[in-house]
């Protein structure tokens, strides 16, 4: 899939692969692909302005924890972005069930083929 | 990151590389003599972007920590460290292609910066017009009297600015539902900012007028330099401000 049309989801992928618990920038890279399976093509250093935005917006908090000599910032989903997950979720599974009837539309029982 | 990003780094013949491009996956291997192309590179993104300096340390140390990260892993697997940190670049994106997502965010940090600067030093001209009304009912106040109406002009323009930038805050802080701010907020914020700090600047003349004249001027001389230090403040965000906002971002209308 390409960058422009992943674009629009990436604020969805990213409070989704920070469901389970905190993660630093570079495994939340690895989380989306290793979800995706490679298919989602994604600028990755993108992630970064993404994740201050979301932070800003009050979806993620955020903390540097040190590694080493390496500092790495953790991001956590907050209370409000496990509630807009779950929004972007809903909305996703209508949009994607409305999509598939029209592209994929079931024969009505009983008529003749 | 994927398997074709790394596979393409072997595949790449030496006819084709460039010893001057560190995304060149057949580069000069791990003993370049151009130096390090991710310092080359987090060095080229420091100087495209522009912002508060906090911030954009912050973004910059983790896109160099997500660089590392990413080159370790293929190091990792394997790959020369040279053209580990090639495929890194490639995946991350170019510095062109990452500039205008970052610096959107930078953006919005200058504004709420320069906001939150004018939110906090504006009222301090309604202080001033408190000031300057007290002073002037002292005697052959003519000029105090100048200082007075003066004052209350650029009262009216602090509590309007002192509002805009609470509504600036309030639209990209955490009461926001919106991904992006509206467009056109930083260059509204810039110019409230520019605004406020020439009626600071404004203010600081009064002050100084006033104080040469009245018979209590310690007081009217400290706020004059009060006054002449938050248009120092303010002025320096506004302009930094007005800088950003100029500055291409992502999803921003073409020109034209």
């Amino acid at each position: 899939m390409k960058a422009d049309a992943v674009r629009g989801h990436l604020d969805g992928l990213l409070l989704a692969v920070l469901e389970p618990g905190p993660l630093h920038g570079y495994a939340i890279i690895a989380a989306v692909q290793q979800r995706s399976g490679g298919v989602l093509e994604l600028r990755t250093g993108t992630i970064y302005p993404a994740l201050n935005r979301l932070e800003r917006t009050g979806l993620l908090s955020s903390s540097w924890q040190s590694a080493g000599e390496r500092r790495r910032r953790c991001y956590e989903l907050t209370d409000e972005g496990r509630r807009t997950l779950a929004g972007e979720r809903t909305a996703w599974n209508e949009f994607t069930a409305a999509i598939g009837s029209v592209l994929n539309p079931t024969p009505p029982h009983g008529l003749a083929t | 990151m994927t398997a074709a990003a790394v596979g393409a780094d072997s595949d790449s013949g030496p006819a084709e590389t460039d010893p001057t491009d560190p995304t060149d996956p057949a580069g000069p291997g791990d003993t370049d003599p151009a130096g390090d192309p991710l310092a080359a590179y987090v060095a080229d993104l420091t100087a495209a972007l522009h912002g508060p300096a906090r911030a954009k340390d912050r973004m910059i140390e983790e896109i160099r920590g997500g660089l590392e990260d990413t080159a370790d892993a293929h190091i990792e697997r394997g790959v020369p460290r040279y053209e580990a940190i090639g495929a890194a670049v490639r995946e991350f994106g170019t510095v062109a292609e990452l500039v205008p997502s970052c610096q959107e965010e930078l953006t919005v940090a200058q504004a709420r910066y320069t906001a939150r600067v004018v939110a906090l030093t504006a009222p301090f001209l309604i202080a001033c017009r408190y000031l300057t009304g007290v002073t002037a009912q002292e005697p052959a106040g003519s000029v105090l009297s100048t200082a007075r109406l003066l004052a209350a002009h650029l009262s009216g323009v602090a509590i309007a600015a002192t509002l805009l930038a609470a509504a600036a805050l309030a639209a990209t802080g955490t009461l926001s539902r919106r991904p992006s701010p509206p467009a056109r907020l930083p260059v509204v914020v810039a110019w409230t900012g520019t605004t406020a700090g020439a009626s600071m600047a404004v203010t600081t003349l009064a002050l100084a007028t006033a104080a040469a004249l009245a018979t209590n001027w310690p007081l009217l001389a400290c706020a004059g330099a009060l006054a002449a230090a938050s248009h120092a403040v303010v002025a320096t965000s506004a302009r930094a401000c007005r800088r950003c906002a100029r500055l291409p971002v992502l999803g921003a209308p073409e020109p034209g």
